[in-house]
């Protein structure tokens, strides 16, 4: 207090602390935002790692003891769990190969300037805004092992020789289910990678045409390496979204046939809802949530390095 | 410049041709299919091989939706199958156009709501040097690493506590959480986009931080703000799960809530449930061809900088 008490309660103390015009208003025009993610957001999230360290089982309400890391020590010894990280992994690999792949090609065909152009950009975004348990009962429908039109075109085109349950072929559910959310996923990639080829300079694709190379090699040199971070946005937004699809799931197989496609977040939903086990569900979600940040920044560290 | 030769031109013209009818029957062919089914009548639609187009048009489904609430659903009448469409009616048919509405409230506000919250703070974190700047960012970002499952049950505890279950007020609140992280990046993306001497222009007028939202950043973002509202009412008329546990019945029953229950329930007209999805398709896609210029350019300005 000696050296300090002498000092004029004044200057240097006031201007580090000083809350200026800029803080004030930041902090009115952040004040809503935070107030409202704090309830729906914040909270859960916080309520819900809780959760997972406690063994909670709605049929038992009293007894809620707390375990630490046990919930996550007893889902790794889970079978069911490392089967359906096998079933999300197969089903996000498929999504998101798909999807980019599709979305390149789109993104190469809309990008290019002829009549016609401006109706399929346009058209382009009717699966995007499909909801996506339209889009579930539209592509059962399709899938109908009765009435379907896929059978009816099979069989129009003679490709098969009678109708087929498609989605009850554990072989099949994964990649039919996959295809239906490629559809309604493909048009926003395909969109960030329009806009990412709109910048790339002619002139490069100029210099490169002088250097004799043909239209394979100037997309593999010149359209590719310049499309990495709209590629990069693309990989990561579907992985995130692939990894804990959930909609279509419920919509179209309930995990079925059997097990063929009991994903992770089909388990985590039997697991609090119909197990009702509250404590290993949310302690799933945060396997889950952990997976999704690490794998994207993967994704980011990859792409980063390799193109 | 030199004329290119004709027959690349013609093979150019052809493989563009090609793909964009590929590009067509892709993206257009299941709608189509949808639409197509849920104009014919139960007998045509369940006919081997399909029928591609209705032999006769037919609009008994959508008049059997429309017209819903003034039949009784009973077993007897469920046992007999509905009359117009030879199919069955699903006994919740009666909520279908209650849940449109409800979709539609919800939908109009979250839209409104998300832009009013997310339009200030981004200005905030895009413009604004303040303290916490960084941290305020990320911790708007990491509210969406958590999947949504997660975060059912302790949102249906809170929503109970406050007394909101089965409330569109609930819903809006909750969609909020899922479209504003999302708003402010883009948002952000956008503002940043714009010239920083526009900014010292208007402070040096004499605009407060207020002032240079309204009369700079607002007015020259016109595309970002309208693909905003546009994503906000795709979202909240999307989402199912939340839905699927924080309402109970037709008072805030959203229309996918609706509709996943007739998917779900194996004796319904198949053709009732594609009239239904066809009505479930209109808002959104007309919503979005109608926006088409502006999100593709709102949502996409700023997000690819690498």
């Amino acid at each position: 207090v000696s050296a300090t008490g002498e000092r004029r309660p004044g200057a240097t103390v006031r201007r580090r602390f000083a809350i200026g015009y800029n803080d004030r208003s930041a902090a009115i025009l952040v004040f809503p935002v935070l107030a409202v993610l704090l309830v729906v957001a914040a909270y859960p999230i916080l309520y819900s790692f809780w959760v997972s360290l406690h063994d909670i089982v709605l049929t038992r309400p009293l007894r809620r003891p707390f375990v630490g890391i046990g919930n996550y020590l007893r889902i790794f010894e889970d079978e069911r769990f490392w089967l359906a990280v096998s079933r999300t992994t197969f089903y996000t690999v498929v999504t998101v190969t798909a999807t980019t792949t599709l979305a390149i090609f789109i993104a190469l065909l809309l990008n290019d300037a002829f009549p016609g152009q401006r109706l399929l950009s346009v058209l382009l975004l009717v699966p995007w805004a499909t909801p996506s348990v339209v889009n579930g009962l539209m592509w059962k429908w399709i899938y109908d092992p009765t009435y379907g039109l896929l059978n009816g075109l099979l069989l129009q085109l003679g490709l098969i020789e009678r109708y087929r349950a498609w989605l009850g072929d554990p072989d099949l559910t994964l990649l039919l289910i996959a295809n239906a959310a490629v559809w309604k996923q493909m048009p926003l990639a395909a969109l960030l990678l329009i806009v990412t080829m709109k910048a790339i300079p002619d002139d490069l694709y100029r210099a490169a045409k002088v250097d004799g190379a043909n239209v394979f090699q100037r997309f593999v040199h010149v359209t590719l390496p310049a499309l990495r971070p709209g590629l990069m946005l693309v990989l990561v937004y579907e992985t995130m979204i692939s990894i804990r699809h959930f909609d279509l799931f419920l919509i179209m197989t309930q995990g079925g046939p059997g097990d063929a496609s009991f994903t992770l977040s089909w388990l985590i939903y039997v697991e609090t809802f119909r197990s009702l086990r509250f404590g290993t569900g949310a302690a799933m979600s945060y396997v889950l949530a952990m997976a999704t940040f690490l794998l994207s920044w993967a994704v980011i560290r990859w792409l980063g390095k390799r193109i | 410049m030199a004329r290119r030769p004709v027959a690349p031109r013609l093979g150019r013209a052809f493989l563009l041709a090609f793909f964009s009818v590929l590009f067509v029957l892709y993206v257009a062919g299941p709608v189509a299919w949808l639409v197509s089914s849920s104009l014919q009548t139960e007998a045509e639609i369940t006919a081997v091989p399909p029928n591609w187009l209705p032999p006769e048009l037919t609009f008994a489904n959508f008049d059997a939706i429309l017209n819903a609430a003034e039949r009784q659903v009973t077993y007897e009448t469920r046992r007999q199958g509905d009359p117009a469409t030879g199919g069955f009616l699903p006994s919740g048919a009666a909520n279908l156009i209650p849940s449109l509405w409800n979709s539609l409230t919800v939908g109009l506000w979250v839209a409104a709501l998300n832009l009013l919250l997310s339009i200030t703070a981004a200005y905030a974190i895009a413009v604004i040097d303040f303290r916490g700047r960084r941290a305020t960012l990320y911790t708007v970002l990491a509210t969406r690493v958590v999947p949504d499952i997660a975060l059912i049950v302790p949102l249906f505890l809170v929503v109970r506590n406050l007394g909101l279950i089965n409330t569109l007020g609930a819903l809006v609140v909750t969609y909020l959480a899922i479209t504003v992280p999302f708003t402010i990046f883009i948002l952000i993306s956008y503002f940043e986009s714009i010239p920083r001497d526009l900014y010292r222009a208007a402070r040096i007028d004499g605009c407060g931080h207020w002032g240079a939202l309204q009369h700079v950043y607002l007015p020259l973002s016109l595309p970002a703000l309208v693909a905003s509202l546009t994503f906000a009412f795709l979202t909240s008329w999307n989402e199912f799960v939340f839905a699927l546990v924080l309402t109970q019945n037709v008072a805030a029953q959203t229309l996918p809530i609706v509709i996943s229950g007739f998917v779900m329930d194996f004796t319904t007209s198949f053709s009732f449930v594609n009239a239904a999805g066809v009505i479930a398709i209109i808002p959104p896609v007309l919503m979005a061809v109608l926006f088409q210029r502006y999100i593709v350019s709102g949502l996409t300005a700023g997000a690819v900088k690498g």
